[in-house]
C-alpha cells in the first residue's frame, strides 16, 4: 500500500472530497436553473426532502438500494413536476415565495408525519451501498458519480436545451417569438436539477449513516444559493470553483474554537455576508439587462 | 365560536405583515424577505426594553423605532443598491440580510422563548369563547393602523404622492416628488407594522429566533392569494387563511379526529394552489388595463 494512505490526514482528506463530491451535482443542477435559467426556484430543500425520505423509508422497508433510488427519482420528479407548474402559473418574484412555502409545508409533513419518518429524531442506522462501506470506497464510489453528472452538466452547457433556457431567461416573449417552448425547457431543466437532488440525497445520508431533517432546514438552501451566485451564474467551471472554495471554507470552519452554539449562528452569519458579497459583486450579471441593438 | 375568535387572533397577525408587504410590493415592486426578522427585532426590541424595566407603553414605542432603525438599514443595505437594478435582485440579498439578523438575534438572544408579559394574561368571563384583554387590544389595534394606512394611502397628500410615483416614477419625478425618499418610507412604514406584527407574537405567544420565516410565508401567502396589487384583498386574504388554519385542526374531519396542529401551516398552501388554479393573479386582483 502506497505510503500516503497511512497519513492520519487522510480520512479528512476523503471526508472533505465525499462532501465536494456529494455536493456538487445539485449544485450544477441548481447553477442551470437558476444561474443560467433564472427561474427563482427556492424551494429545492424541499425537494430533497422527499427524495430522501422516498429512497430511505423504500430502502427500511424492501431492504433494496435500488428500489430506494428508484423512489426517490419518483418523489424528486413528482415534486419537481409540482414547482415547475408553479413557475407556470406565477411570475418570477411570486414563485420564489411560494417554492419557499411549498418547501416548508413538505417540511412541515415530515416532522409531524411521525409514525412514517420518526419526526425530528430521523432514520438512523442507515447503510451503506455493500460495495462502499470504507471511507475510501465511498469516496470512490461518490466521487465517480460526481464525475459523471459534471461531464453532463458541461455537455448539456453546450447543447440546445441550455441555449433555450437561457435566452427565456434573457427575453422570454423574444424567446417564445422564435419558437422556443417555456414549458418543455423549464420542465426539463426542473427533472435535471430533480434528479441531481435524488443523486445527491442517495448518497449524503448513506454517508452520515442518518437522515435527520435538521439538515433540510434554510440555511441548505442558502448555501446552495451562495454557491450559485458566487460562482458566477450559470457557469458550471464557476460552480465547481466556488463548490470546492466554499466546502473548504465549511468543513475549515468546525476548526473554530468555538462552542456549537455560537459556530452555528457565526456559520450562519459568514454566509449570509458572503451572499450579499457575492450579490453586489454579480449585481450587473445575476439578472442581466436584455440586449438592445 | 371559538375558532372564529382564534382566526381573528391569527388573522390579525398576518394581516398586519401582509399589509406592509403589500405595501412595498405595491409602490417598489419587490419582495422582502427579511420581514419577519424585523418582526422579531421589534418584539425583541420591546421585551427588552420592558425587562428592562421600562413601563409598557413607552417600551412598545421603543420596539417599534427599533424595528423602524433596523428596516431602514435594510433597506439601505439590502435593497436600494439593487432594485433599481432588477426587482427580483432584493429577493435574493434579502434572504442573506434574513440569514445575518438571524444569527444576530440567535448570538445575542439565544433559542428560549421570550414573553413580554410574562405574567400571564387577563381572560373575560365568556362561557361560549377564550379571549383575553389582551387579544382584544391586538385585534383592535391592527384593525386601526391598517385602517390608518388605508386612509394615509387613499385621502392625504402623502397617500397622492405615493399612488402618483406608482403610476408613473417620471412624472412624479418631474412633479417634484422624490421617489427615492418615497421608497424609504413605505419600506419603513412596512418595517414598522412587521415590528408591531412582532410585538404582538410577544404578547400573545412567545418570542422565538425560528418564528421569522414561516410568518413571513404565511404573510405572502396572503399577499399572492389576494392579489398583489390590492392592498384590502390581501388583508382580507391574511384572514381568510387563518380561519382556514383554524377550522382545519379545529373541526373533526373523520370519526371525530381532528388534524395535528403540526399540519396547519399546509393548509395556507393548499388555499394557494386552489386559488392559483381558479384565479393565477390572486382572489382580489385588479383587472389589468390593456390598449
Amino acid at each position: 500500500m502506497p505510503r500516503f494512505y497511512n497519513l492520519p490526514e487522510m480520512p479528512f482528506f476523503f471526508h472533505l472530497i465525499t462532501v465536494i463530491a456529494i455536493a456538487l451535482p445539485a449544485q450544477l443542477g441548481y447553477t442551470f436553473v437558476f444561474g443560467r435559467g433564472k427561474i427563482l426556484h427556492f424551494g429545492p430543500i424541499g425537494v430533497s426532502t422527499v427524495a430522501a425520505y422516498g429512497t430511505f423509508l423504500t430502502l427500511n422497508a424492501t431492504g433494496s438500494f435500488l428500489l430506494g433510488l428508484c423512489a426517490g427519482v419518483l418523489m424528486a420528479l413528482a415534486f419537481s413536476l409540482l414547482f415547475a407548474w408553479l413557475s407556470f402559473r406565477l411570475d418570477s418574484d411570486g414563485l420564489g415565495i411560494m417554492s419557499i412555502a411549498v418547501y416548508l409545508a413538505l417540511f412541515a409533513v415530515v416532522l409531524n408525519w411521525t409514525s412514517l419518518t420518526r419526526g425530528a429524531l430521523g432514520l438512523p442506522r442507515i447503510p451503506r451501498v455493500p460495495f462502499a462501506d470504507s471511507a475510501m470506497s465511498f469516496a470512490l464510489l461518490t466521487t465517480g458519480a460526481c464525475v459523471l453528472w459534471t461531464l453532463f452538466f458541461l455537455w448539456l452547457d453546450r447543447t440546445k436545451l441550455a441555449r433555450q433556457v437561457s435566452a427565456l431567461a434573457e427575453g422570454e416573449w423574444h424567446a417564445k417569438a422564435l419558437g422556443i417552448s417555456r414549458a418543455g425547457a423549464h420542465i426539463a431543466a426542473f427533472v435535471i436539477l430533480g434528479l441531481t437532488l435524488a443523486s445527491d440525497n442517495f448518497f449524503y445520508a448513506q454517508y452520515y449513516h442518518l437522515l435527520h431533517p435538521s439538515d433540510y432546514y434554510f440555511p441548505a438552501f442558502v448555501s446552495l444559493l451562495m454557491i450559485t451566485v458566487a460562482g458566477k451564474p450559470g457557469s458550471t467551471p464557476g460552480a465547481i470553483i466556488a463548490t470546492i472554495l466554499l466546502s473548504l471554507l465549511k468543513e475549515g470552519l468546525r476548526f473554530l474554537p468555538f462552542p456549537s452554539a455560537v459556530l452555528g449562528p457565526l456559520r450562519l452569519m459568514l454566509f449570509g455576508i458572503i451572499l450579499l458579497a457575492a450579490v453586489w459583486i454579480q449585481r450587473d450579471t445575476l439578472f442581466p439587462k436584455k440586449r438592445t441593438i | 365560536m371559538q375558532l372564529i375568535v382564534n382566526g381573528l387572533i391569527a388573522g390579525s397577525l398576518a394581516a398586519l405583515m401582509a399589509g406592509g408587504l403589500a405595501l412595498v410590493y405595491g409602490v417598489l415592486g419587490i419582495f422582502n424577505l427579511a420581514l419577519g426578522q424585523l418582526a422579531l427585532i421589534g418584539g425583541y426590541g420591546t421585551w427588552w426594553l420592558h425587562a428592562s424595566g421600562i413601563p409598557l407603553f413607552p417600551s412598545l414605542i421603543g420596539g417599534m423605532a427599533i424595528g423602524a432603525i433596523f428596516t431602514w438599514l435594510t433597506f439601505e443595505i439590502a435593497v436600494a443598491p439593487f432594485y433599481r437594478r432588477d426587482a427580483r435582485i432584493p429577493l435574493v440579498t434579502t434572504i442573506a440580510w434574513s440569514m445575518i439578523l438571524d444569527a444576530a438575534i440567535l448570538l445575542t438572544l439565544e433559542e428560549r422563548p421570550r414573553s413580554i408579559l410574562p405574567g400571564g394574561k387577563h381572560f373575560l368571563p365568556f362561557d361560549a369563547v377564550r379571549i383575553s384583554v389582551e387579544q382584544i387590544v391586538l385585534i383592535g389595534c391592527t384593525l386601526i393602523f391598517v385602517c390608518v394606512v388605508a386612509w394615509v394611502l387613499h385621502s392625504t397628500p402623502f397617500g397622492r404622492k405615493i399612488r402618483a410615483t406608482v403610476q408613473h416614477p417620471d412624472a412624479a419625478r418631474s412633479l417634484g416628488i422624490s421617489s427615492s425618499l418615497l421608497h424609504r418610507i413605505v419600506f419603513i412604514v412596512s418595517g414598522v407594522l412587521a415590528a408591531c406584527g412582532g410585538i404582538y407574537i410577544g404578547i400573545d405567544q412567545n418570542l422565538t429566533p425560528t418564528l421569522a420565516f414561516p410568518v413571513t410565508i404565511k404573510a405572502y401567502a396572503a399577499l399572492i392569494a389576494g392579489g398583489k396589487d390590492n392592498f384590502w384583498g390581501t388583508i382580507l386574504a391574511a384572514y381568510i387563511i387563518a380561519m382556514l388554519e383554524q377550522l382545519a385542526v379545529g373541526t373533526p374531519w373523520w370519526f371525530g379526529n381532528y388534524v395535528s396542529a403540526g399540519y396547519q401551516s399546509i393548509v395556507a398552501l393548499l388555499f394557494i394552489i386552489v386559488v392559483l388554479l381558479i384565479k393565477p393573479t390572486g382572489l382580489f386582483s385588479h383587472r389589468a388595463r390593456a390598449a
